[in-house]
């Protein structure tokens, strides 16, 4: 340890040091030349044998190379300039994407113990949920021993403030969601478990900050005001910090206790329905508890449940542990899509990196020279290695360095753009620093290994590392290319195409009448009541019921069995004269009958798939003894999923105990827009209590389908940055080739070569590489393009015009690439050349 | 003292530093006295290379055996004068006692073989 002390120290005060050993020589010479000795030997050489004494040498090297290095880069300030802000470009996108990732998934919450919080959910061999019902939460809060603390959130719809035009999200949170996070009130308090957690405790809400800044101007006076929320009387308690982070990603604007539930919604039956899966659970493990051991406990405890209520538990039912403390927890098929999006960023890492590969190969040229006096002076090539390594690393440094400059703006930007949570930190972190400090070394491997290799070892030729790097610069490109020209085609397809019903003039009105304990026939006759008085307005042409709203907030599909194969569907209950007002043409057949059972409605092409060259009517569909019988075929339309083109929606008559779930469509003769009001003033008369949720078909549509947009729009961008790098590579690369071979050319030419054939011969060489590279790329796209088929709104992940389309615009662009700096064989003055040498 | 350790110190080169921190025990020196003491005390039979007097002396200012001061020379140069630290006496007495085992082992086999 000393040791080494005295090894900085020497290290620290070489200069001096150095020049101390200097003087003892001379004097040491001096001594020897007065006793007559003239013989001293090479002084350098011992000098540099007396300090590499200390084993500083390697270090000293190092700096050597590096200084070399820089004074070299910055002596050739356009290739420097070019090839950072490619590998900049390259890492950047790879460093923002990690980035993002690391945000969502990896970076913990800031809250308290953040490591010990578990997401619960249930799962069975056959189905998966990520809600439960109260009472199990219950249940399982008071038994679970493994579990310090258990969280319950309650999402509902949202509020009307007062009387606000805009609508206010909130959740119903256990009273111990606050301090279980370890989060300070801004002003006021928060929830407190033993004050908030009853059911007759004054009712009580918390505002997010946002909200008390935007609805109540930042005034401190709010707390314990009286605002009320769908009419009720609550009082303000409290509001959370700034930069608050909620479970699970949601930022609602007001939380209340749970236990208040039914003040809110009158008669329901939430709170002790064993069979209405409702809450979201997290659980905050006990002090040295693993999660495995927690979902160990809770796999019995669900064993016990499923004794004294089985109606709550499904056949192999066991509750599944996800770590909780993140922003977004993963699911399985989320890493299929970042495993995809992280192979299409480091394609763009290969495109930079083949392209300053080529860079540095055309450079190469220059310094043959310079090498070939330092290897002929006794510089050994490992030397020469290390020294074009330490130039390749100094380069991807820079890179790298922009790289993360770069990310860290784009991110900054993309939180700000997005309402993304106010804490959100776009500055990088420990890994995202080490991924950044991974990628550098990986990139300078590759752009760097391969040219220092073949310019240590003097190859004149350097054709087969010049045609690895075109071809992998191809390859990459036409798989970015190709999945870009697919999500655009998909785009334009889910825009373009029908959905299949007139979405343009209808508004569903949900008044989740299940939620404030409507009975069956209550709620038929809420229903019944509000379709008549909004029938007899005027401008509404037609108003039906259904049980899955088009574009609502839950999506079902299930499978049924027809001749005994099973078939994924899109199911859904209906009413008779819901065809007609969604503008849906029948196809076939009739609609239902009022008040029918067992018959069944089918897509248009579901029906043609399944019963080709048949008469759909009358066939039958379903598993257990009694069938349904396909009375009609309706045209295709894209209700449950905007995204499935197959459209294989399956109508079946609505059901009395449908009744509280079903929601009302209603068509406007001109805009839909003035259809809120009039649901509302209905709404208000039949029960003041019912707050429903109106919203207009056609902006849920323009939503979903900017979502779609906006993915094709980053993908095509990121595409073509692609195709522009490989075109500046290719002519970088072509352009040496002629450089390199002007000589030969020329004599050529003087020998009567024509120009078309000498044009041939620079090109040719590139033919196999661009072949192959299409070819690999194709291939890698065709197989890699399956995991974007969730994404494809119904065209083939093997869609012939994406694919034609992006082939033909890379090979376009590299022709263009590689014959404009060939051209320039055309122009050469072959005389003043010739003479030249 | 494993074998490489031993053949080392039984090379005059391998010696060099058991030498230096000897001639060292008694007075601090500069380089070239260093080189001329054990010269003259090897009845000119050892002379000291300047390439391995220089790499010696920074190895053992390195390990903290010897330390270097300013001092003045007999010609009336400023030039570094070394000298034994504690640890360097140490060193030297450890050296000391395991070279005059083996010698003796190796003088033991020569005699008697």
């Amino acid at each position: 340890m000393r040791e080494f002390l005295r090894r900085i120290h020497y290290l620290i005060n070489k200069r001096r040091l150095d020049a101390e050993l200097q003087n003892d020589m001379e004097f040491h010479r001096e001594m020897a030349a007065r006793a007559g000795r003239k013989n001293f030997g090479n002084t350098l050489r011992m000098r540099e044998q007396a300090h590499e004494a200390w084993g500083w040498t390697w270090l000293e090297r190092l700096i050597q190379d590096l200084r070399y290095g820089v004074r070299l880069l910055v002596r050739a300030p356009g290739f420097t300039l070019m090839a950072v802000l490619v590998l900049a470009i390259g890492i950047g996108i790879n460093v923002s994407a990690f980035s993002l990732f690391n945000m969502v998934a990896l970076k913990p919450l800031p809250v308290l113990d953040a490591e010990r919080l578990v997401r619960l959910e249930r799962r069975s061999p056959t189905s998966y949920t990520s809600e439960m019902a109260y009472p199990s939460f219950i249940f399982y809060r008071d038994h679970a021993r493994t579990l310090s603390a258990a969280i319950a959130v309650l999402g509902v719809p949202p509020m009307q403030i007062d009387a606000d035009q805009q609508l206010t999200s909130l959740s119903f949170v256990t009273p111990n969601y606050f301090t279980e996070l370890g989060t300070q009130a801004a002003y006021g308090r928060l929830l407190d478990p033993d004050s908030d957690g009853n059911a007759d405790s004054p009712a009580a809400a918390i505002l997010s900050y946002g909200l008390w800044q935007r609805r109540f101007g930042s005034d401190p006076n709010v707390i314990g005001r009286v605002i009320h929320l769908n009419g009720k009387p609550v009082t303000v308690l409290g509001i959370t910090p700034y930069a608050f982070a909620s479970l699970g990603g949601q930022h609602p604007d007001i939380w209340l206790p749970i236990a208040q539930q039914p003040y809110f919604f009158q008669h329901s039956a939430v709170l002790k329905d064993w069979t209405n899966a409702s809450v979201r659970m997290w659980g905050k493990l006990a002090p040295g508890v693993s999660a495995k051991a927690a979902e160990q406990e809770l796999r019995s405890l669900t064993n016990e449940l499923r004794h004294e209520h089985p109606e709550a538990v499904w056949d192999g039912e066991f509750i599944q542990s996800s770590p909780g403390g993140h922003l977004q927890v993963m699911q399985p098929q989320m890493y299929q899509i970042a495993a995809m999006i992280g192979v299409l960023t480091l394609l763009i890492l290969v495109v930079s990196c083949a392209n300053v590969g080529g860079l540095m190969l055309a450079r190469a040229v220059a310094r043959q020279h310079e090498i070939g006096i330092r290897l002929a002076i006794g510089a050994g090539r490992w030397r020469i290695l290390r020294q074009l390594c330490t130039e390749s690393l100094v380069l991807g440094a820079l890179g790298s360095l922009a790289a993360l400059g770069l990310s860290c703006a784009a991110l900054k930007l993309i939180i700000a753009k997005v309402d993304a949570p106010k804490w959100l930190d776009a500055r990088p972190d420990w890994r995202v620093l080490l991924f950044t400090v991974g990628m550098t070394i990986a990139a300078t491997l590759f752009f760097g290994l391969m040219p220092a290799l073949q310019i240590a070892r003097q190859r004149q030729q350097k054709t087969l590392a010049r045609q690895i790097l075109v071809g992998a610069q191809i390859a990459a490109s036409s798989v970015l290319l190709i999945v870009a020209a697919l999500l655009v085609r998909a785009t334009q397809h889910a825009l373009y195409t029908d959905p299949g019903f007139g979405y343009e003039h209808l508004v569903s009105i949900d008044p989740q009448l299940a939620r404030h304990g409507y009975t069956a026939a209550a709620a038929k006759d809420y229903l019944n009541q509000m379709q008549n008085r909004l029938q007899n307005q005027p401008g509404v042409n037609a108003v039906s019921l259904v049980k899955l709203p088009p574009l609502g907030h839950t999506v079902a599909n299930s499978t049924t069995e027809i001749r005994g194969k099973r078939v994924v569907i899109y199911p859904n209950w209906v009413a008779p004269d819901f065809f007609s007002t969604m503008a849906i043409p029948l196809r076939m057949g009739r609609t239902f009958n009022t008040g029918e059972k067992h018959v069944v409605i089918v897509g248009e092409s579901f029906a043609r798939r399944q019963w080709p060259g048949e008469n759909p009517l009358g066939q039958t569909v379903g598993d257990g003894a009694i069938k349904d019988m396909v009375i009609g075929v309706a045209g295709d339309a894209h209700i449950n999923a905007l995204s499935d083109d197959d459209a294989v929606e399956q109508y079946w008559p609505e059901q009395p105990e449908d009744m509280p779930d079903m929601v009302l469509i209603a068509r406007a003769a001109g805009e839909p827009g003035s259809l809120a009001p009039v649901a509302k003033t209905i709404a208000t008369t039949l029960d003041a209590s019912v707050v429903p949720e109106v919203r207009q078909l056609k902006m849920l549509y323009r939503e979903n389908m900017q979502q779609i947009e906006t993915v094709a729009a980053t993908v095509s961008v990121v595409g073509m940055v692609a195709v522009t790098l490989a075109a500046i590579g290719l002519m970088g690369l072509v352009g040496y080739v002629v450089t390199q071979r002007t000589k030969e050319i020329a004599i050529r030419m003087a020998l009567g070569a024509q120009p078309l054939a000498v044009l041939n011969a620079v090109l040719l060489q590139f033919r196999w590489p661009l072949l192959v590279g299409l070819t690999v790329g194709t291939a890698f796209a065709a197989y890699g393009s399956k995991l974007l088929r969730v994404g494809l709104y119904g065209i083939n992940n093997l869609d012939l015009v994406s694919y034609l389309a992006a082939l033909f615009t890379l090979g376009a662009i590299a022709a263009l690439a590689m014959v404009l700096p060939a051209a320039r064989t055309l122009r050469l003055n072959v005389a003043a050349i010739l003479h030249h040498d | 003292m494993p074998m490489n350790d031993m053949l080392d110190a039984l090379s005059p080169a391998g010696a060099l530093p058991m030498l230096i921190l000897r001639v060292l025990q008694s007075e601090s020196l500069h380089g070239y006295a260093i080189a001329q003491r054990i010269h003259l005390l090897s009845s000119e039979v050892l002379a000291v290379e300047e390439g391995l007097l220089y790499p010696t002396l920074q190895k053992l200012l390195r390990k903290g055996l010897v330390q270097a001061e300013w001092g003045i020379s007999e010609t009336n140069r400023k030039v570094r004068f070394y000298r034994l630290t504690p640890q360097g006496k140490a060193e030297l007495k450890r050296e000391l006692a395991s070279y005059g085992r083996i010698t003796q082992a190796i003088q033991e086999v020569l005699r008697t073989a």
